[in-house]
């Protein structure tokens, strides 16, 4: 869930942007230096695996990974072509840079799906003594979100929208600044990961009142991203990349979910890149907390990515005119949700 | 030579330059130059639509503002958090200017109070604002305030300090009480560097605005530019930014015309 | 009115400035101050009006001020003092207001002064549209419109060229001639002494004494400029002055 984390500020965006807008990356044959953007986040643990176990340097990439301390300017990062794939949420940013032809999604990484553990809706201490205690007393309730066009915003007003109620959505920026005021009771509502989730409920300043999955079933939350060049004229590359990251998101699953193999030896890798200031006694609920489920084969669930698109469009948050080839390459991997 | 009858010649000018004078049109000019190289080059496509939008689509989404009711949306909440919070904080600073201007006390204790705070990015105290003050517009009056607070303090004792002193001692020979002085020469005395002072503060409070924005606001220019920061829609960025260029402007415009009547005894 | 020092001295920090200087200043009469520069001089004149309190001796009112007068002690200073954001009606009126003079009664008493220092006509003028001169004739406005019963003035001439300072002389002049003013008057320039003083009063260098003083008798009105009397008594002063001027002249400043 990489645009869960810190969001930058405009004038950020725009100095990461116009530092390099028209650096290009040349093709050239295997053993291809690439550049993969991630965040230190159990979500991305797919790039992890595959860098670690040595998948991407079987399938001819020489990866470095690059990390970035928010999801906005790794997108600006892949438009740029400073870095090749990402991992990022569906965000009105990511369907506006891929209308000006500047990267497409080309595969599924994170879902929402029934039994296994996803995002939380949280309802601030004083918002729940004041009876909000499910989602369908959020009427008139104040909802956090970091910028409009989120994909907090998206969840939230499908949310409300499904249970016919009304909220205020407040722009805070920063995942810190939503906690900080749902703490203080400054907003009412919010939704988040679960490994963040778990630990602010545990705390008994925020409570769970519900599950994102109920309301969006089979949510794709994150989604495989390069630059349009990529995806039209480096397509061997751009192949050899969502293999082997599906190989990563197969051992991470089988870990995880599945419990077919080494659940220690996963979190040991994982916690090489995640929670990696603390020691892996605390780390290790959090990296398990923050299990859920990664599309096996990259695959991308179309119904849902139509879905967010329309809800961006219908929201005025981006142009109206926008098709779904314009954002998703559908040709790399399995399209799920048709 | 013949020494009678020397060659005479003119004597050489050196004495050019090095003063400015005003040529009018050329700012307007020079803006019209960059607007047209920036269309043309978005045209023509070697300004790709990622690095710069497209001037004429600025405009566009500008009308489209205007005529759906949504600029008076978000331009009358940034127009009252500013006045607001500027009123707050510039007369909060000028009593406290003049305070330091003039008692030895408040300067000794305030001076370096006000010296810790100026350097102080507001925008840091955000989050505690909002603790503070709530998350709706209390936070951000208190924001724009507090960061036009400071650079007023400053400039009012400073144009307090700078009053002819003679004139203090001329009004103390004739007999005028404190509260006199104080009204009829110090406050008189000290008000083009309290004006000049302003231009400064109000530029801080439009920065500000942006700032004050970021938290929980859902209309706002601020707010407007950072959601379209956000959705990398450089078009409406791009006319939110020309509604703060536009606002301050015009606040700078009153400032002039204000300094004109206030201070008309000057030029 | 009458002015008394007595034993007056006065130090700054440990610099004395003035010692022991004891005189009169005699109502009606101007009398002149002159020194070499930096003999305290202008500390002198800051005593006698209150604006600074002298470290020894006494300076004493004798007799009460007339009851009309507002301002018993009135200052007119080198460097005019107007205030720029005034006009001149306004920087007269500023002395008026605060005695709770405003309306008919203070333009009257404005009307009355700008007329007597022929300034009628720049009554809506602001100060930095004047020049020096008329600069001064405002500031002697002023003073006049408190109605003072003593007038300290401090090198009121000096920051005016040397035509518009004789053009001012007379006006001064004549605005004895009128009402006959006590004043003193602080100077380094003796052809002014010899010209306003009834009694010039010669300061040593610091520590300023007083060395000497002089009185002329003939009737200020008789006066004039290069006139041959006043010429000698000029020339009698800067003898008496020029040894100290000089020894001035060569000292380090503050000490």
């Amino acid at each position: 869930m990489s645009n869960l984390i810190n969001r930058r500020t405009v004038l950020k965006l725009m100095g990461g942007t116009l530092a390099a807008p028209f650096v290009l990356k040349h093709a050239g044959a295997a053993n291809r230096k690439i550049k993969v953007g991630a965040l230190r986040f159990t979500s991305h643990s797919a790039s992890f695996v595959a860098f670690e176990r040595g998948y991407f340097a079987d399938a001819g990439l020489d990866v470095e990974l690059k990390f970035f301390q928010a999801a906005q300017p790794m997108a600006v990062a892949i438009a740029s072509g400073d870095i090749d794939y990402a991992v990022t949420a569906i965000s009105g940013g990511l369907i506006s840079l891929a209308q000006k032809d500047a990267i497409r999604v080309i595969g599924g990484a994170l879902s929402e799906e029934a039994g296994i553990d996803g995002q939380k809706i949280l309802a601030s201490d004083a918002a729940y003594q004041d009876g909000v205690t499910t989602p369908s007393a959020l009427d008139g309730k104040s909802f956090g979100m970091s910028t409009a066009g989120s994909s907090f915003h998206y969840m939230g007003s499908r949310i409300a929208a499904q249970e016919g109620v009304e909220m205020k959505f407040k722009p805070l920026q920063k995942v810190g600044a939503i906690i900080g005021a749902l703490k203080s009771g400054q907003i009412d509502a919010w939704s988040i990961v679960p490994h963040i989730a778990k630990p602010l409920a545990g705390s008994g300043a925020v409570h769970i009142i519900g599950n994102v999955s109920d309301y969006l079933p089979d949510y794709q939350v994150t989604t495989v991203f390069t630059s349009r060049k990529n995806a039209l004229e480096e397509r061997e590359m751009s192949e050899a990349f969502l293999n082997a990251f599906s190989q990563g998101i197969d051992d991470y699953t089988a870990a995880m979910i599945d419990k077919t193999a080494d659940e220690d030896a996963m979190v040991d890798l994982i916690h090489k890149y995640v929670y990696a200031d603390r020691e892996r006694a605390k780390a290790a609920p959090s990296i398990i907390n923050g299990t859920m489920r990664l599309n096996k084969g990259a695959a991308l669930n179309m119904a849902s990515v139509t879905d967010q698109l329309a809800w961006f469009q219908s929201e005025n948050l981006v142009d109206s005119d926008i098709s779904i080839d314009q954002l998703v390459d559908a040709s790399y991997v399995d399209i799920t949700g048709q | 030579m013949d020494k009678s009858n020397p060659v005479a010649s003119a004597v050489k000018f050196r004495g050019g330059g090095f003063a400015p004078t005003p040529l009018r049109g050329v700012g307007a000019l020079v803006f019209f130059a960059l607007i047209a190289f920036a269309e043309f080059g978005t045209r023509s496509g070697f300004i790709s639509a990622l690095t710069l939008p497209r001037p004429s689509d600025v405009l566009l989404t500008f009308k489209e503002l205007y005529t759906s009711g949504l600029l008076w949306k978000h331009l009358l909440p940034s127009l009252t958090r500013l006045a607001v919070g500027a009123a707050l904080g510039v007369s909060a600073g000028i009593c406290v200017g003049v305070a330091i201007g003039l008692f030895s006390l408040v300067r000794a204790g305030l001076v370096p109070v006000v010296a810790a705070i100026f350097p102080i990015p507001k925008i840091a105290l955000l989050p505690l604002f909002v603790i503070w003050f709530g998350i709706d517009e209390g936070s951000k009056y208190a924001l724009i305030a507090f960061g036009t607070f400071t650079p007023t303090v400053v400039a009012t004792y400073g144009a307090v300090d700078n009053v002819d002193r003679t004139l203090i001692r001329m009004g103390q020979s004739f007999g005028l009480s404190w509260f006199s002085i104080v009204r009829k020469i110090v406050l008189p005395g000290a008000m083009p560097g309290i004006l000049s002072g302003l231009r400064i503060s109000l530029a801080i409070a439009i920065i500000l605005l942006v700032a004050a924005e970021m938290l929980g606001a859902e209309y706002g220019i601020g707010a407007y530019i950072l959601e379209a920061g956000a959705l990398y829609d450089l078009e409406r960025l791009f006319a939110g930014v020309v509604i703060l260029s536009v606002i301050g402007v015009i606040v700078s415009a009153t400032l002039g015309l204000l300094e004109r009547r206030l201070l008309d005894w000057r030029t | 009115m009458e002015i008394r020092l007595e034993g007056v001295s006065h130090h700054y920090a440990d610099m004395e400035v003035l010692r022991d200087i004891t005189l009169d200043i005699p109502q009606g009469k101007i009398v002149c101050i002159v020194g070499p520069s930096g003999c305290g001089k202008s500390t002198l004149l800051r005593l006698i009006g209150g604006l600074e309190q002298a470290t020894g001796g006494r300076i004493l009112q004798v007799g009460d001020a007339p009851a009309d007068c507002l301002n018993p002690l009135t200052y007119i200073f080198q460097d005019f003092a107007l205030l720029p954001w005034r006009t001149v009606a306004g920087n007269v009126s500023l002395v008026l207001e605060d005695h709770g003079i405003s309306g008919q009664q203070a333009n009257k008493i404005i009307d009355d002064v700008l007329n007597r220092t022929n300034l009628q006509s720049f009554r809506h003028a602001w100060p930095r549209q004047l020049s020096g001169g008329m600069k001064q004739r405002v500031s002697i406005a002023r003073a006049l419109a408190v109605n003072p019963a003593v007038m300290l003035m401090d090198e009121p001439l000096s920051a005016l060229d040397s035509q518009t300072r004789e053009l001012l002389m007379d006006d001064l002049i004549g605005l004895w001639t009128a009402t006959q003013f006590t004043a003193v008057y602080v100077t380094h320039n003796l052809a002014e002494a010899v010209r306003l003083g009834h009694h010039i009063v010669l300061l040593s260098r610091r520590p300023g004494r007083i060395s000497d003083i002089i009185s002329l008798d003939m009737p200020l009105n008789e006066r004039h400029f290069g006139d041959p009397v006043l010429e000698a008594q000029q020339a009698r002063l800067w003898t008496m002055m020029r040894d100290e001027a000089r020894a001035a002249d060569a000292e380090l400043l503050h000490g």
